[in-house]
């Protein structure tokens, strides 16, 4: 599939901000299965200096800093990307038990195996309990394949939990949110990482986007699409397998991925630190707007260009 | 060298007198100054002959002149928890630490090599990661620590070194062989207290520092100035160091000053530097100045509130950017706390092979890092004899061998619950050297803590170092909260070395540092209020110091007491409901003029006024001289130790005393300041509080008085000290118009609102203006606008006070306030155009996980 990705994001200021430093993670990763054009950045006002790197999980940093006084900020990423059915993993695919996948994470060598050992611990967002691990174990009875037990623990949050925009801030805790079975796809994500790390498995947060499809004999809303975030587990020696408990399915061809990190913290689309402001509002929309696949061209490897301008 | 009265035999052998009657040690311990009973190490010989020559009583007379000097020169290690006398003192025992140069020289080679291992590691850890990827170094040790920074990864270029200055804390146990027990580099505190036990030792015991065979201390610290300026990669001419502090309020805060002082840095906070275009820059009175270098002690995590943990108030947002971007060197890299992990020490000897293809020289302590099954498996069955200690910062440890059985369990569960978080170590018997304790040298542990420097190739190790009491079990902060003793730490030389004059070069009369235009906003802001503070005090000590005085009066004479509603008035303070009878009366307000100079909790009390004037001076530390310091510190006794059950008469000389101190402090600053920018504002201040108090001091003897008349106009002359100027220029009876003359318009008087106007004028005219305008700025205009309202004033119109005129007190009134509402508005308009960088940056999204 194709997608042209609108995301904007509108701050606005109760008093003038004189500086502000910030980093966006607002551009989508390249991986294997999916294929990004270069994204047309429109910062306004214009940054003083910019500057793209990788983070440590990979993902793409945009740091900007504006340095003149500003009431308001407006972050536009646009970008085209492809996303292909070659996703390692599929709702058939083969996978070892459970335990030979934890076993196999814990004792072998291979370096990347090691590697995905960041991913089995707890980090600032996401930290385990025995709470969690009850939780899943139903899923996990003793040599289920990995990914049947990860399906079926998706497919319970799924059910178990209402999807609910007013209960959640990005600060509640995971515990309250598993007490009071409801919150959002950035819940859901942590809750089954930490469902599946309380059981010494290796599980990574993935933000991104998700193609909404309008009620049959509708048109698409534009702007109306929001950000997404799932998760995914470490098939030892293999790779990761994406689940989405929101949705309860593998993501596939209608989930773009922006980043991946060990939870929000890590892939955050926009932070920054602002001297002065006082009180502020946020906006934010995004579009997925699905293209024709006739339309694709041969796709550059990604690097951006940062509009100039047009003066006022 | 020593002269010795009475001649040592050349084989070692212990000395008779009293001082040496707790040695010698019959433990099998191994003790520093005794090879066994009886027999005395050779390379203590000197020093043993020269300690008995001196003899205990002479001892602890030079102890507590060490003690009377390291508090002169306000040598403190405060703490956070105790908001009130927040410092504790800093004890220095007078026996030095002896080693030989070759133990010295062993030692320093594997110092040398653990910074040398450490920063190759640290390269690795945020670049490829060969340790983890390899197997060398299990990955939950470094990930699963607050101190793996992901958003370091990769930050310096590829040759950039990642640690400069290195602390290591280590001991020799009974064994004689010396481990590490563990590394400081995020601030790596130590250095300064140890110059600067030197230097105080050096001043107490002048026969034995003159010419002792010692390794001296002046040329590590001018490696760590020429390493300092070597980072400066662009501007290695005239590169601009700052040391970046926590603030006045941080533990070690008194070291920041001394190393800022004598490695000639910046002192600066956070909110002092800022980022733009991708540089740091200081702000100063005369704009953005650029910063090369910067040598930090604040933690990791709290330097940059952009990536690192953004409820930080003590960093700078974007650093890290402008590390990434070349243009800023910071010495310890960010990210570096990595290495302070306490699990690693079990990892160092393969990691060495491996690293650096050596073999490490200078073993830690025995360390079992418990995610390791079998490690975890034999601390769990050893727990008796092992220290269990969390690797996470700040956190409890546990002697196995004292644990209830209880308490053993639940340990158990808290390891099995998350075995990588947990280490054992085993703790050795630390060797023990003499501590004068009662006239005595009395056998007790001791830790060291040494200290290394990056220089061209490899690292330089500071010969000495600080030395201290303990048990081993504590770390360096939490001793000093204690309130452990420390020691110098001599390494010897084999030739006498004369006491370098570099030491006394930065240590001498130096006593104001950068001033001008290169001033940083905050100081500047901190050295008004310093001014302020100071006036403060001074208005309400003169104001108790008069009430008090009244009160004593009325006990004694029954004199008119009617005054004193006034003077508590003035005070801020409530007058007491009427009493029973006088008596009660007397000890009601007695207290509340005794709380006043005791206690606390009033904001107008000489402690809470004290208070912020420390804060202030504290941190402008490097602008004041070390007399004005010495004033404070002296101050601050009295204020803060005051004797207990004080009395009125006892709290009135009291306040006489401390009145002498501040009026000497403020005159010592005029005299030793150069009369520049800083200067300007910290009289600015002063001036300014003090036309404020006596504008408010007339409004109160002459229009809003409960008992006007003579005894409050005396009590007005009295307070500024201007009764016999009065009697020797009117040689009357009081009278309303002539204090009015003398107080308000006479512009020769320092105590008259006309004088101070003046002074306002002349000396904000002066002040750095940011804008470079050829107009008046608001501050000038409002000081002019005062100034002329006073100068155009119908005195004639006054003239008619004392007949209680309700036209003259009218246009008493109009006067007071005329004069009295531009000056309110000067400190606001100082403060927008000197001081507006105290803006607290937010952030735009609030993130707690």
């Amino acid at each position: 599939m194709r997608y042209t990705i609108t995301h904007r994001t509108l701050y606005q200021y109760s008093s003038g901000v004189a500086l502000c430093h910030n980093e966006a993670r607002l551009l989508p990763k390249e991986t294997p299965w999916q294929l990004c054009r270069p994204s047309q950045i429109r910062i306004r006002p214009r940054p003083a200096l910019s500057d793209e790197r990788l983070d440590f999980f990979g993902n793409r940093v945009l740091y900007f800093a504006i340095q003149d006084v500003h009431y308001r900020l407006e972050v536009t990423v646009v970008t085209e990307v492809r996303v292909l059915d070659e996703r390692p993993f599929h709702e058939s695919s083969p996978s070892p038990s459970w335990e030979q996948a934890r076993q196999m994470l814990w004792e072998n060598p291979d370096p990347e195996i090691i590697e995905a050992r960041l991913f089995a611990l707890d980090s600032p967002f996401v930290a385990t309990g025995p709470a969690f691990r009850d939780y899943a174990e139903p899923s996990f009875p003793p040599g289920r394949p990995l990914l049947a037990a990860v399906a079926d623990l998706n497919q319970r949050i799924y059910s178990d939990f209402k999807y609910d925009p007013h209960f959640t801030t990005v600060a509640t805790p995971l515990d309250e949110v598993l007490q009071e079975r409801r919150g959002v796809c950035q819940d859901f994500a942590h809750l089954g990482i930490a469902c599946l790390r309380g059981l010494g498995l290796a599980a990574r947060y993935v933000s991104g986007y998700l193609e909404t499809l309008p009620p049959p004999g509708q048109s698409r809303l534009i702007g109306a699409d929001a950000s997404h975030a799932w998760l995914a587990v470490y098939v030892p020696g293999v790779g990761w397998a994406e689940f989405d408990p929101t949705n309860d399915c593998m993501p596939n061809t209608q989930h773009v991925t922006l980043a991946w990190g060990r939870d929000y913290g890590d892939v955050a689309p926009l932070t920054g630190v602002m001297t002065g402001g006082g009180s502020h509002s946020l906006k934010v929309s995004v579009d997925v707007a699905p293209q024709a696949e006739a339309a694709v061209k041969k796709f550059k490897p990604a690097t951006n260009e940062i509009q100039p301008a047009p003066e006022p | 060298m020593i002269e010795a009265a009475v001649a040592f035999p050349d084989s070692p052998q212990s000395p008779h007198d009293p001082l040496f009657s707790d040695y010698p040690v019959a433990t099998a311990g191994y003790d520093e100054m005794y090879s066994a009973p009886g027999v005395l190490r050779p390379h203590w010989r000197d020093m043993a002959r020269f300690l008995e020559n001196t003899g205990g009583v002479e001892l602890e007379r030079r102890y507590s002149e060490i003690q009377r000097l390291l508090q002169a020169d306000g040598v403190t290690y405060n703490t956070y928890d105790d908001p009130h006398d927040s410092q504790r003192r800093w004890l220095l025992d007078p026996v030095p630490l002896l080693m030989t140069g070759e133990d010295w020289t062993e030692l320093a080679a594997g110092l040398e090599q653990r910074s040398r291992l450490l920063n190759t590691l640290l390269a690795d850890l945020y670049g490829p990661r060969l340790a983890i990827r390899r197997g060398w170094l299990p990955p939950e040790l470094v990930y699963a620590h607050p101190s793996f920074l992901p958003a370091c990864h990769q930050s310096l270029p590829a040759n950039d070194r990642w640690l400069i200055f290195h602390g290591v804390d280590l001991a020799r146990g009974s064994d004689g062989v010396f481990r590490v027990y563990g590394d400081r580099v995020q601030s790596p505190s130590g250095a300064g207290y140890t110059l600067e036990n030197r230097i105080i030792l050096a001043r107490a015991l002048p026969m034995l520092y003159r010419d002792a065979p010692l390794r001296r201390l002046a040329s590590f610290l001018e490696t760590e100035r020429a390493t300092l300026t070597r980072l400066a990669r662009h501007r290695p001419e005239n590169p601009h160091v700052v040391l970046l502090t926590p603030g006045p309020s941080n533990p070690v805060y008194f070291e920041h000053a001394y190393l800022a002082n004598y490695l000639s840095l910046s002192l600066v906070e956070g909110e002092d530097l800022v980022v733009r275009d991708g540089r740091v820059w200081l702000k100063t009175l005369g704009g953005l100045r650029p910063v090369d270098v910067i040598l930090r002690r604040v933690l990791d995590a709290f330097c940059d509130p952009l990536e690192l943990r953004g409820d930080s108030l003590l960093g700078v947002p974007g650093l890290l950017q402008a590390v990434r971007s070349g243009h800023v060197a910071l010495a310890n890299a960010l990210g570096a706390g990595l290495v302070e992990n306490p699990g690693l020490a079990a990892f160092l000897p393969l990691l060495c092979r491996q690293l650096l293809g050596e073999d490490l020289k200078l073993s830690s302590l025995p360390t079992w890092w418990c995610g390791h099954s079998g490690d975890r498996d034999y601390v769990l069955t050893h727990l008796d004899e092992l220290v269990v200690r969390s690797i996470l910062p700040s956190s409890p440890y546990w002697e196995g061998g004292q644990l209830t059985a209880a308490a053993r369990v639940q340990l158990n569960e808290r390891i099995q619950a998350a075995p990588h978080l947990f280490v054992a170590q085993a703790p050795a018997l630390l060797s023990t050297a003499p501590v004068l304790e009662d006239g005595r040298l009395t056998p007790r542990p001791v830790m060291l803590r040494g200290f290394s420097v990056a220089e061209d190739q490899g690292y330089r190790v500071m010969p000495g170092g600080l030395a201290r009491v303990s048990s081993g079990l504590d770390t360096l902060q939490a001793a000093l909260q204690k309130g452990g003793i420390s020691k110098d730490w001599w390494v010897l030389a084999p030739t006498p070395q004369r006491h370098v004059s570099l030491l006394r070069q930065a240590y001498g009369p130096i006593v104001v540092t950068r001033d001008g235009s290169d001033l940083p906003s905050r100081v500047a802001d901190d050295l008004f209020w310093l001014g302020r503070y100071v006036e403060r005090l001074d208005g309400n000590a003169r104001l108790l110091r008069e009430a008090l005085g009244r009160l004593l009066e009325w006990e004694q004479d029954n004199t008119d007491e009617r005054c004193l509603d006034d003077l508590l008035d003035a005070l801020d303070i409530p007058v007491p409901p009427v009493a029973e009878s006088p008596r009660a009366r007397f000890f009601a307000l007695r207290q509340e003029l005794l709380n006043l100079v005791i206690a606390a909790e009033h904001p107008g009390s000489v402690k809470a006024i004290f208070g912020g004037l420390l804060r202030t001076g504290r941190a402008v530390r490097n602008h004041l001289g070390d007399d004005s310091w010495r004033l404070l510190n002296r101050l601050q006794q009295r204020i803060q130790e005051p004797p207990q059950e004080i009395g009125a008469r006892q709290a009135r000389e009291l306040l006489e005393e401390e009145l002498m101190l501040v009026a000497a402090f403020s005159s010592l600053n005029n005299e030793t300041m150069p009369h520049h920018q800083g200067w300007l504002f910290f009289d600015v201040g002063r001036y300014l509080e003090r036309v404020l108090r006596t504008l408010d001091l007339f409004k109160l003897a002459f229009i809003t008085a409960r008992n006007p008349g003579l005894p409050l106009w005396e009590v007005v002359l009295t307070i500024t000290d201007n009764l016999t100027a009065y009697r020797r220029r009117y040689r009357s009876a009081l009278h309303p118009t002539a204090i009015i003359d003398l107080l308000l318009f006479d512009e020769g008087n320092p105590r008259a609102v006309g004088y101070q106007l003046r002074r306002l004028q002349r000396h904000i005219g002066r002040l750095q203006q940011p804008s470079g305008s050829p107009y008046r700025s608001v501050e000038e205009r409002l000081i002019l606008e005062s100034l002329t309202t006073l100068q155009l004033a119908d005195i004639a119109a006054l003239a008619t006070l004392s007949h209680d005129s309700t036209r003259s007190s009218a246009e008493l009134t109009r006067l007071l306030d005329a004069l009295q509402t531009p000056l309110m508005g000067l400190s606001d308009a100082l403060t927008h155009s000197h001081f507006s960088h105290a803006e607290v940056p937010q952030q735009l999204i609030t993130m707690r996980p």
